[in-house]
């Protein structure tokens, strides 16, 4: 048996053992916010609290339901998460067509733009963008929020797209254009088809996006009517006492739609992750 | 002489061939400028009014003693001064160079290792990449609340199984300990975002040919070897492009230290995006947390533009 043979047995015994101590670092928080979930508050704070919640309960989330705003901040974060998708596939879709199909003065300024654009971090805008939006009075409305994640999603979604359509081939499309079709129809009914990959990173992209954010959201929204789920947690610290029941309730339910997403979409997200897709 | 004869096939063709059709052309791409800009419309309004607006309105903010609510006055770089006269300023630098490298360099052994595991053969192995990345997936808020919980003093998760299994008796103030705060933080940032990195590694590794393992071990190249000289040139770009993004993200992130420590205690986590916050909105100086968010913008921009160059080079490739 040569030295290679036995250096990669004992290295697959160490990568199974690496295997379980990351599962364990990376489960037993989610562990925790289930469980606190799941407790009486006898069982949460002081010296009862337990590890394993001894008697669960849905308690926290029936608290949740009937005595917070928890379902008038989900749904905000659905109508901004959905709104901001669309928008960032159509226009996102527009503007990689022009791109990449389309000749004409400031092409290559625009694309470089686009990468530079995505990369000025959020802590660096939410200032001005506050002053810009109380000009505008759209502090406090969904659209403003809405526009402050277009200006997040936007510029790579377009970024990424306008890299697929350039590898799809051209020679379908002249056809059609020849034919007589106009470039939105190519764009349409011809190009969009076979992007279906690319469009799926963007989808999930400008979802996760949306429906995570916190910085614009915190700074942009104060009423009750328009705060998203992220911001909604925050104020289930009331003077520096936290209801962690509750809490841990809303935060595990707030996670179910992004992980889902993670879920269905990941085998395409994996190759969009190369190119920049996703923050972390 | 080769001048005569290129500007005879250049001109020459537009002039004899082509001098009727010279409007054609020259239509066409109007035509398709026009069709251009109105698709991209939506995209450079969104750009220019909510990313290169803001960005020359926070240089110029900046240069003003501007309060929320309030008109500002010029004052120049007074505030920059006020700040590098600022006690706090020099900590936060400390602070945020620290945070950031530290969190990165972990990032990245810990983000390598899960990739190199689970680039190994085992059954379930989709099951195990689908449990480990899931962290990835998890808003910020909800990862920095949860961990805030799970340090907390008197009922959180680690002062609970530490006591509970006799490997402490006292009780460890984890986020309100001035030598344990910044690691406690950096815990929570490594993991959500280890992940990433494991993605984009993994990604890398499952790229690379197994012949080329196959023929180094036939040439008699321990593992050791074939790591260094296979594995490790091959995710070089990946390594670099990975680095590079998460270092401008992990820097510019408010969210984990607003939520789980304010930037206490004594200011030993306060790192410059929580302070430009705290200055905007805490102290409501508008005009003062532009100038904090700038500061450490330059080395920031050097990491933007050559990242820039190279996705642009890459999309070439």
């Amino acid at each position: 048996m040569n030295s290679v043979t036995r250096t990669r047995r004992l290295l697959k015994w160490a990568g199974n053992l690496l295997l379980a101590v990351l599962l364990v670092w990376t489960l037993v928080p989610f562990y925790w916010m289930v469980a606190t979930s799941l407790k009486k508050d006898k069982e949460i704070y002081g010296f009862e609290a337990t590890l394993i919640p001894r008697h669960p309960t849905l308690d926290a989330y029936r608290r949740l339901f009937a005595q917070t705003p928890f379902v008038k901040y989900l749904r905000n974060s659905t109508i901004i998460a959905v709104t901001t998708t669309v928008g960032s596939l159509v226009l996102g879709s527009l503007g990689a067509y022009a791109l990449a199909r389309l000749r004409f003065p400031g092409r290559s300024v625009i694309a470089r733009g686009l990468i530079f654009t995505y990369l000025v971090p959020q802590s660096l805008l939410f200032i001005p963008l506050f002053a810009i939006m109380s000009t505008f009075a759209l502090i406090d409305t969904r659209e403003g929020l809405i526009l402050a994640y277009l200006g997040i999603t936007l510029p790579f979604c377009t970024w990424l797209l306008l890299g697929y359509f350039r590898s799809v081939p051209v020679e379908l499309e002249e056809a059609a254009l020849v034919d007589g079709c106009s470039h939105l129809s190519a764009l349409v009914r011809i190009i969009l088809p076979m992007s279906l990959p690319a469009l799926a990173v963007v989808a999930f992209f400008s979802f996760t996006q949306a429906w995570n954010e916190f910085v614009y959201a915190n700074v942009l929204v104060n009423s009750v009517d328009v705060r998203t789920i992220t911001t909604g947690l925050t104020l289930f610290i009331v003077e520096d006492v936290f209801f962690w029941g509750p809490m841990m309730g809303a935060a595990v339910l707030a996670t179910v739609p992004p992980v889902l997403v993670y879920l269905v979409f990941q085998r395409w997200v994996v190759k969009g992750l190369t190119l920049g897709a996703v923050k972390g | 002489m080769a001048l005569p004869r290129n500007s005879t096939d250049t001109y020459g063709g537009a002039v004899f061939v082509g001098a009727p059709a010279i409007p054609q052309p020259s239509r066409r791409v109007r035509r398709e400028t026009r069709l251009a800009y109105a698709l991209l419309a939506p995209t450079l309004v969104v750009i220019l009014g909510l990313v290169a607006y803001p960005f020359v309105s926070a240089i110029y903010l900046s240069l003003q003693n501007k309060m929320v609510g309030v008109a500002g006055r010029f004052v120049g770089l007074g505030n920059y001064v006020e700040l590098f006269r600022d006690e706090v300023f020099l900590r936060t630098a400390w602070n945020s160079l620290v945070y950031t490298a530290v969190a990165v360099a972990i990032k990245f052994v810990l983000g390598l290792t899960m990739a190199l595991v689970l680039d190994q053969e085992r059954p379930f192995n989709n099951l195990f990449r689908t449990l480990l990345f899931l962290p990835w997936a998890v808003p910020v808020v909800i990862v920095s609340l949860n961990w805030r919980w799970i340090y907390d003093d008197l009922s959180g998760f680690l002062n609970n199984f530490l006591i509970t299994f006799h490997i402490t008796h006292d009780i460890i103030s984890w986020l309100s300990n001035p030598r344990l705060a910044m690691g406690c933080v950096i815990a929570v940032v490594v993991w959500a975002g280890t992940p990433f990195y494991a993605m984009t590694f993994l990604a890398g590794l499952q790229a690379i040919g197994k012949e080329l393992y196959e023929a180094a071990e036939i040439d008699g190249a321990s593992i050791v070897q074939q790591f260094l000289y296979i594995t490790v040139p091959r995710l070089r770009t990946i390594f670099i492009t990975t680095v590079m993004l998460s270092t401008i993200w992990t820097a510019t992130n408010l969210q984990f230290v607003l939520l789980l420590t304010r930037g206490g205690p004594a200011n030993r986590t306060e790192i410059f995006p929580h302070l430009a916050y705290e200055t905007a909105l805490g102290a409501r100086r508008l005009g003062m947390g532009a100038a904090v968010s700038l500061v450490f913008f330059p080395l920031l921009v050097v990491l933007i533009v050559f990242l820039t160059q190279r996705m642009l080079r890459e999309r070439e490739e």
